[in-house]
């Protein structure tokens, strides 16, 4: 039992700020300011990637043979810790946290040396094809179909909550190859090479925030290699699931909260409170920030305890756990934030939010976040699997023993 | 960053574990609750037996050295037991302040209290307004002999049956808070007994110009130590609470497969399965943040905050743990002679000991 602080330790704390300190551009660090969504701005978010990547520090937790940093718990948590402190704006996750990690897995060598270096430099960008507008929750009765016809598949359907798929240039997605089963048999999990074949038709979905995040993607005839396919023909529900342990767990999400949080206190402070004196002294707000705070520091606890192997992280419910308790934190993070913008917050303000743009926004850049931010993280709750499907899975853990 | 208990720790843990399942199964600690007795003298010799009086002070002060992580590793026995010999009180509280004093009067003390010969009290808590240290009103007058203490202190536990009390008073002329030590049957002293909704023993004692001889002055500036010997009071205490919690857990996933109603087991309704599900994600919070404090208190890196953090999430976490619990029982839920309900006062006693969540989330919020 220990906790370590050396002072090799706050060296590596001070390599890493003086890095970020002088490494990102200026669009780069607005693109993290202006950050309101798991999904940071997209051009910027690549160009900071690929910085990243050229310093070797892209994919911290991806094995050190395909170039990951090695790096102990400590100083995976100060990296998380101070990037969050800069406000940069995280790595997008459907590449470097899912496709990535499963092709280290599962993927031929041929896919491996196909696709990960890309994804490390920040070269490529993966959509994820798996939500369709018949299933959401019970993703198992997905009927976007591929037909075999030679070495090709030919696919029919469509697929829904593409996050970034306009922004993408490769697909990874789930396939009905066969009907005559379980639902869960006759799935085929499908890398596609590009996301311009003839018949695709990609949609972009204007969200409660006013941005276009999601996505729909159709297929009219799209005919696609077999040879992008991952596992075998039918067995792409273990596939998916295997990768749905790399959406849910073993992350570092806590400094991100803290960070909203640092943010909404600062905030507080220069924000009167219709009760006089400013909002951080009124001792509502204090109870309701140190609840939120210390929620917060139970996940970050728990994170660190995963990611040092803990016997936690070997429960079969850690996935749900984990993806509910943080999804929900979030969601609560954005509503104090939103409560202490107040009515600064209710400009819709698409066009201060761009990056580059120039505009002034109203209120400080804080207001500027809070409520984008706010609408967008409604949706926490419901990717990713909604959490009513993880708490029938963790329910499930408990029957079992 | 380490969180595993060593190989020590996890036979100390058994031990206890198996001494309590020999002697305190739930029936046999309802009768002890029952009867006269404030606690069984022959568990609480056993437990000397095994070195837990000794475990916790310094090999110089004639203890085992053993460290936070030594304590959390059993600890959560005495929660799955409902145990209520007091060894949060008497070995740690009391204990921890004699160990911070050092006096050779404190070393006589800890001499015995370390064999298991006597117990102690620490008589810190006034109602309401004590979680604070700052708010203690006890007073410590400077008199030729030493000292005398007027004022009044509650929840003392194992006040009324303990050799001696450890009170925490404020000196009137410095302001500034100290130990004293004051033996059973001292003048002035008047003590109201009770049992603790929880079953265990306490009392209100009213100090009434209490003479504390010099030799007894055990420390006379100890706020630093009185936020020290709570700190690990308070690990210990959620370590407990956390053995509590996971007996409810367990307790109530099982009854919910067991218990039908409407033809089918209460847990295959999504209403019920998801409350479950509520209660294992409130454990494993209290999991996480008790295991991450210990390790940090063992590094000697646990501030102010974090036993904030850990004392306002257990004391939280406890109580929706123990509600739904119950509710997931219904009416049996209710009842005395079913566990649940004492596991869940248990909870709520130790949330509201030493400070409850709602204020320590608070400090949490006001601080930083």
């Amino acid at each position: 039992m220990n906790v370590e602080f050396s002072p090799e330790l706050e060296a590596f704390r001070a390599e890493v700020a003086e890095f970020f300190a002088t490494a990102p551009t200026p669009a780069i660090r607005e693109a993290g300011r202006k950050t309101t969504s798991v999904f940071a701005p997209f051009d910027q978010c690549m160009e900071w990637h690929q910085i990243l990547a050229k310093k070797g520090w892209a994919a911290p937790h991806w094995p050190v043979d395909y170039g990951g940093t090695g790096w102990s718990v400590e100083q995976r948590f100060i990296f998380a810790e101070e990037y969050r402190k800069a406000d940069l704006p995280p790595l997008l996750p459907q590449s470097l946290g899912m496709v990535g990690p499963l092709l280290i897995d599962l993927g031929t060598e041929e896919q491996k040396a196909t696709y990960l270096p890309p994804i490390l430099q920040g070269l490529d960008f993966w959509a994820q094809g798996y939500s369709e507008p018949g299933s959401g929750s019970d993703l198992a009765s997905l009927q976007c179909r591929a037909e075999a016809d030679g070495d090709d598949y030919i696919i029919n359907g469509s697929k829904i909550w593409t996050t970034y798929a306009h922004h993408a240039n490769r697909m990874f997605m789930l396939v009905r190859t066969d009907n005559s089963g379980k639902k869960q048999q006759g799935i085929t999990f499908l890398l596609l090479d590009r996301i311009d074949y003839p018949g695709m038709e990609i949609r972009p979905i204007v969200g409660l925030d006013g941005f276009p995040e999601q996505c729909e993607v159709f297929f009219d005839n799209v005919r696609v290699p077999q040879s992008g396919r991952v596992g075998e023909e039918n067995d792409g529900w273990s596939v998916a699931k295997h990768l749905l342990k790399h959406e849910r767990g073993g992350s570092a999400a806590s400094p991100t909260l803290v960070r909203y949080l640092e943010r909404a206190k600062e905030a507080a402070g220069k924000t009167p409170s219709p009760f006089g004196g400013m909002m951080a002294d009124d001792p509502v707000f204090q109870r309701d920030f140190g609840e939120l705070y210390a929620d917060v520091a139970s996940l970050a606890h728990m994170e660190k305890l995963a990611i040092s192997g803990h016997s936690i992280a070997n429960d079969p419910a850690f996935p749900s756990l984990n993806k509910t308790i943080n999804s929900e934190l979030i969601q609560r993070a954005s509503i104090l934030m939103t409560q202490v913008s107040g009515v600064t917050g209710l400009a819709r303000q698409l066009e201060a939010l761009r990056v580059g743009s120039n505009v002034e926004p109203q209120g400080s850049e804080f207001d500027l976040i809070t409520m984008p931010l706010y609408l967008n993280s409604r949706a926490t709750s419901i990717y990713a699997g909604s959490n009513e499907v993880q708490r029938d899975l963790i329910s499930r853990s408990l029957a079992t023993g | 960053m380490d969180f595993a208990f060593s190989q020590e720790q996890d036979m100390l843990r058994e031990s206890v574990a198996k001494l309590l399942e020999r002697n305190y199964d739930f029936d046999t600690r309802q009768e002890l609750v029952a009867s006269d007795a404030p606690w069984s003298a022959d568990v609480w010799s056993e437990f000397a037996e095994l070195g837990l009086t000794m475990l916790p002070f310094s090999e110089e002060q004639g203890g085992l050295g053993g460290s936070i992580a030594d304590l959390v590793a059993f600890a959560q026995s005495l929660g799955e037991h409902l145990v209520i010999e007091p060894y949060v009180a008497s070995t740690l509280l009391a204990g921890g302040a004699l160990a911070a004093s050092g006096t050779p009067t404190a070393l006589q003390w800890i001499g015995k209290l370390s064999s298991g010969e006597v117990t102690l009290a620490f008589a810190y808590e006034e109602g309401a307004g004590t979680a604070s240290p700052e708010q203690i009103a006890m007073a410590a007058d400077p008199s030729e002999e030493g000292a005398e203490l007027s004022g009044e202190k509650r929840l003392v536990i194992a006040g009324s049956v303990a050799d001696a009390l450890v009170v925490v008073a404020r000196r009137s002329d410095t302001g500034k808070l100290g130990f004293y030590l004051v033996e059973a049957g001292a003048a002035g002293l008047q003590i109201s007994p009770y049992q603790t909704i929880d079953g265990r023993s306490a009392a209100t004692i009213h100090f009434n110009q209490v003479v504390v001889q010099q030799e007894a002055v055990l420390l006379e500036d100890a706020r630093d130590a009185l936020e020290a010997v709570l700190a690990e009071a308070i690990i210990v205490q959620s370590a407990e609470a956390l053995g509590a919690m996971k007996a409810l857990l367990t307790i109530t996933s099982e009854y919910a497969m067991t218990r039908k109603q409407f033809g089918q087991p209460i847990g295959m309704f999504q209403v019920v399965a998801h409350r479950l599900a509520d209660m294992k994600i409130a454990y494993t919070k209290a999991l996480s943040t008790l295991t991450y404090t210990t390790a940090l208190a063992n590094s000697g890196a646990a501030t102010l905050r974090d036993i904030a953090i850990l004392k306002g999430q257990i004391g939280k976490l406890g109580h929706e743990i123990g509600e739904a619990a119950i509710q997931t029982h219904g009416g049996v839920g209710l009842t005395d002679e079913l566990n649940v309900g004492h596991y869940h006062k248990r909870l709520i006693a130790l949330d509201a000991s030493l400070g409850d969540h709602a204020f320590h989330l608070r400090k949490v919020g006001q601080s930083g």
